[in-house]
């Protein structure tokens, strides 16, 4: 990631710019618009929040950002390239290069070691950190030859989470990260994922129903019925373990 | 409710119900098919014997006085006795340059009287009493020269050359199987068989007043053996050679063995397809109530009982299970018809009825009923006993192990796509197993479906160039001195000749005792020789006998042993010889002896009965026209035109067997396969679109999907070589016989031909379901838990 590829429209450190991303899903007689006309900008080393009730477009959102799902309409940019015109292939070699993403339910190939499941993605990654490493970052240097089976959740997230970073991606995409997990643990999956935002400076999506988390983002921006109703800039961070909820 | 949800899932389901289906149709059809075919060759025989009275001992004799008639009549247990003038000729056919031979067969001059062994008079009418030149020909030798009634051939009986008339075409229950004596391959240009009036062929042959042929009808619950002892007792003083029961009637015989044969394979093949219908309906139906476990905790929530709902999964297993039967009982009765086409090409019947019949069908659905029930019932079971609140947790995680990539050197070499597919297939090793057999069976039937190919080949190299080196057979109407040689070697165009001894005889063993010839031939290295099915020449010793293996066991004798051979003709001795060898023979029953020691056995000045000639080709033309007008030659036999007959009678059956098992095999091999991928498509659909979301393109992930089919279609298929000969093995002794047995050859191409229909299968399956992971949502499956 050079700087050359970082000078969008003039602005430093510019990622991701979505404009006028509109998704319906037609059924039948019924139109449901998943996203009104969002439009947002990410920067380098950005660490946002999104907050929304259920059903207000998130992960749809999320999806569109990752290249899983393609807008009715409306355009996405990846450092001024357009990725709501790449081909199938070009968006295969996006997931592979840029994103990471970690979901709710981890989906960690269970037939594959902890390590291993990090080294799926190292093997086909340009300059990944050693696998070792990462899983070192979330805090499981030690559990390197664990099946997920044999993983509290907590730890199969971070493995997830270590599996999203270890490629160096310049944007994580989190779906609920802590959606399934306890307060504790929990905690100690934000806090990796905290980490890597700071160490690596990764732009960081998290996608959430909980508020108190809002605490440790640059940014929080809040979705409702498809339409960003605000956008917020928090004056400081908060550590994760400061976090109350 | 749940009816349309069935509804609905099946149609989810279709390509993997749809291979269901198929497998069962194939099995199903098979069945049906070589029952009926079976039930038909034995309806159609026995009408044909009844209606026209088909004896049940037969005899023959050099000449014996026609009052015997009365006597043999006598005999308790003797329903009725007809006699015979048979004889062995020399023809003319018009529009054949070589000879041919005709058996001329006495019927009574008045159709009422016909006795035993009557004839169906097909076309044209029966003989006229008094016109001595009159005959009824037999219907395949007038198909294969194209004679209508109303054409004439030329015979020479009796040293005489006579213009015979074709009044009628007919057919005898005697003649199903129309061969020359001596061979086991129809010509029917070249053989044929003749009736003709009792009284002119009496005066032809200078027969008046005697038979040479006796055929008995016994009453019902008579001993078929004291029958033949008496008669052969009766009749020793007239060169009889010996009484024999239908068993050893040669047409009768290859009839039998034929329906033997079909009854073996209503066995194997439909166990096969059965067995892997079963396989994958326990595959499919275990996958889909795994999947639906939450399903079935939602409807066992709302309150239908345990019974509504294993009969709702069962009804998975059923349907494809039903249209399977549908489709394989229509495919059933058409292939049983065209197969009793096939039958009709070698067999002759009167009438060869084909009989579909109902309880056939009934007992094949159910057996495929049996099997679904069997293959679904893991699955209804795990439906009916899961408890509502289990059923809505996922299914028990699985464990891994790092398996054989323990040792970290190992594993750092092998990339992480392979050990996916190595651990998938260590945690479920029976599934594995189990998937590896049926796509091995599949490889299987193709491998066995193409050894009869192999089988038919050997068989034409042995018969037609191992053994054989001469151009003709003639055969001596009567026993010819040594001397003949000479006259046989002043024929123009005869390059080489060699002769041999045919004595009838009764060969014993202990209490064991069969009707033999004995052959002696001049030398067993010339233009005959002796040849084993595994193709490899067997030395004729002097001063002993050499029999067919199966002879040898039939008489419970070993190389070393001292048979008993009592002549059946001449001085009628009765001597000892010391069984010398044996020799695994791939058709009929022989006995070899060196023709001079078979001279000196027999207590004789010696006798020739035939002579092989290698001829020049170019004086061919010469040569037949003299031997048509020869008198003393009771038949001729042209080998490059006996195989050349036999091939076209083969190859059409063999091209249409091969079609249908190779049509089988692949569906077989790709029901397997397609399965075998959609079922893991189905349980690693989120894994596999959790490696797209990380980056992996459609082709990584194809190939770790695929690449567990292509390791196992790959392990299935060596095994499947392994299993097809074992089935070959299998089927070789299920069809071995007194007048046939299979060597186990096996050519290159058989596997080759059997590597690349799986590839193929393997490849369109594996495309098929490729398809199917391109179309994966990425979305969907990651919003739902495992
Ligand atoms: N495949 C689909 N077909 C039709 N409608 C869909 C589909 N996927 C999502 N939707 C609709 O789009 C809207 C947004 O869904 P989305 O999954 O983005 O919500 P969300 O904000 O992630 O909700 P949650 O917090 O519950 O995960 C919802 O109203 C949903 O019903
Ligand atoms: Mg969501």
């Amino acid at each position: 990631m050079d700087d050359g590829t970082r000078q969008v429209n003039g602005e430093r450190g510019l990622v991701l710019r979505i404009s006028d991303l509109c998704k319906s899903y037609v059924m039948g007689e019924v139109t449901v618009d998943a996203l009104r006309h969002v439009s947002l900008d990410f920067f380098h080393g950005e660490l946002a929040v999104l907050l929304g009730a259920s059903g207000s477009g998130k992960s749809t959102l999320l999806n569109i950002v990752g290249g899983l799902d393609v807008p009715s309409s409306g355009k996405l940019f990846f450092h001024g390239k357009e990725i709501t015109a790449a081909t199938e292939a070009e968006l295969t070699d996006y997931r592979r290069r840029s994103i990471g993403f970690v979901f709710q339910f981890y989906n960690l190939i269970s037939s594959l070691t902890a390590l291993e499941n990090v080294q799926l993605v190292t093997e086909i990654s340009e300059k990944p950190m050693p696998a070792e490493e990462a899983l070192a970052l979330v805090g499981l240097g030690n559990r390197l030859n664990h099946f997920p089976a044999q993983l509290s959740g907590g730890e199969q997230q971070r493995v997830a989470i270590a599996r999203a970073v270890a490629k160096r991606p310049e944007l994580l995409l989190c779906d609920e990260p802590t959606g399934a997990l306890d307060f504790q643990t929990g905690k100690l999956v934000l806090e990796a994922l905290e980490k890597v935002n700071r160490e690596i400076g990764t732009t960081t999506l998290v996608i959430t129903h909980n508020v108190s988390i809002a605490g440790m983002a640059d940014r929080v921006i809040h979705l409702s019925s498809g339409e960003v109703t605000e956008d917020l800039r928090n004056a400081s961070r908060l550590s994760p373990s400061e976090l109350v909820w | 409710m749940l009816r349309r949800k069935l509804f609905r899932d099946l149609m989810h389901l279709k390509g993997q119900m749809l291979a269901v289906a198929a497998v069962v149709a194939c099995g199903i059809s098979v069945f049906v098919s070589m029952s009926s075919v079976r039930y038909s060759l034995e309806a159609s025989r026995q009408q044909y014997y009844s209606r026209y009275r088909f004896a049940d001992v037969f005899m023959q004799v050099k000449r014996a006085p026609e009052f015997y008639r009365e006597s043999v009549g006598g005999i308790p247990g003797v329903a009725s006795v007809t006699t015979r003038v048979i004889a062995d000729v020399t023809l003319d056919v018009p529009g054949l340059d070589e000879p041919a031979t005709g058996r001329i067969v006495s019927i009574p001059e008045y159709r009422g009287m016909a006795g035993l062994n009557d004839v169906f008079i097909r076309k044209g009418r029966y003989i006229e009493a008094g016109k001595s030149d009159e005959v009824i020909a037999s219907k395949p030798f007038m198909e294969a020269n194209g004679l209508v009634p109303g054409d004439r051939v030329g015979a020479v009986i009796n040293g005489r050359k006579k213009e015979l008339v074709i009044v009628g075409m007919g057919l005898s229950p005697e003649y199903i199987y129309e061969v020359q004596p001596g061979s086991f391959f129809p010509d029917n240009r070249r053989f044929g068989i003749f009736w003709m009036g009792r009284r002119s062929l009496e005066s032809a042959l200078d027969m008046s007043g005697s038979f040479n042929d006796l055929s008995l009808a016994l009453t019902h619950g008579t001993s078929e053996k004291d029958i033949l002892m008496q008669l052969d007792h009766l009749f020793r003083p007239y060169g009889s050679l010996g009484a024999y029961g239908r068993s050893e009637q040669l047409s009768d015989r290859f009839i039998s063995d034929e329906i033997k044969q079909v009854g073996m394979q209503i066995t194997i093949l439909p166990s096969i397809f059965l067995g892997v219908a079963v396989f994958l309906l326990n595959i499919v139906l275990r996958r889909i109530v795994t999947t639906q476990r939450d399903q079935i905790a939602v409807l066992k929530a709302m309150g239908y009982s345990n019974e509504d709902i294993g009969f709702h999964y069962l009804g998975f297993a059923m349907v494809p299970t039903t249209v399977g039967s549908v489709i394989g009982t229509s495919l059933g009765a058409w292939l049983g018809r065209g197969l009793m086409n096939i039958y009709g090409d070698f067999y002759n019947f009167a009438e060869l009825v084909y009989y579909f019949r109902i309880e056939d069908v009934a007992l094949s659905v159910l057996l495929s009923f049996i099997a679904a029930l069997f293959g679904a019932w893991s699955a209804f079971r795990k439906a009916v006993e899961m408890p509502p609140a289990e059923a809505m947790r996922p299914d028990t995680p699985v464990t891994y192990r790092p398996g054989i990539f323990q040792r970290e050197s190992i594993r750092k070499k092998i990339p992480v796509p392979i050990r996916i597919i190595v651990r998938n297939l260590e945690r479920r090793p029976l599934k594995a197993a189990l998937t590896v057999i049926m796509i091995a069976l599949s490889v299987a039937i193709l491998v066995a479906g193409r050894y009869t190919y192999d089988v038919t080949d050997r068989m034409m190299l042995v018969e037609f160039s191992e053994k054989h080196r001469e151009d003709v057979t003639i055969v001596f109407r009567d026993p010819m001195p040594f001397s003949v040689r000479y006259n046989i070697a002043s024929l123009d165009g005869v390059l080489e000749h060699e002769y041999y001894r045919e004595e009838p005889v009764r060969i014993s063993f202990g209490h064991r005792s069969r009707r033999q010839s004995i052959k002696g031939v001049e030398s067993a290295e010339g233009l005959q020789r002796l040849v084993d099915k595994d193709n490899r020449q067997v030395v004729l010793p002097t001063g002993g006998i050499v029999l067919t293996k199966t002879l040898a066991d039939i008489l419970g004798a070993r190389p070393g042993d001292m048979l008993n051979v009592d002549f059946q003709q001449g001085r009628q001795l009765r001597r000892q010889v010391m069984l010398a060898g044996t020799i695994d023979e791939m058709l009929g029953l022989s006995a070899y002896m060196n023709l001079r020691d078979l001279d000196r056995l027999a207590g004789d000045g010696g006798a020739l009965n035939a002579a092989y000639l290698r001829i020049d080709s170019s004086k061919a033309g010469g040569l037949y026209s003299k031997f048509k007008e020869m008198p003393g030659i009771s038949g001729i036999m042209m080998l490059k035109a006996l195989r050349k007959s036999f091939d076209e009678l083969i190859a059409k059956s063999m091209n249409t067997s091969t079609v249908i098992l190779t049509s089988f095999a692949c569906i077989l091999a790709f029901s397997v396969v397609y399965n075998g991928a959609r079922i893991s498509l189905s349980e690693r659909a989120r894994e596999l679109t959790s490696l797209r979301v990380l980056g992996l393109s459609t082709r990584e992930v194809s190939i770790i999907l695929l690449g567990e089919q292509a390791l196992l279609t790959g392990i299935a298929i060596p095994l499947g070589f392994l299993f097809g000969i074992g089935l070959s093995v299998l089927l070789s002794l299920a069809l071995s016989s007194e007048l046939y047995r299979m060597p186990l050859v096996f050519s290159a191409y058989n596997f080759i031909f059997a590597f690349v229909v799986i590839i193929i299968v393997a490849t369109v399956s594996g495309l098929a379901v490729r398809r199917r992971l391109v179309r994966l949502d990425l979305v969907a499956v990651l919003k739902t838990r495992e």
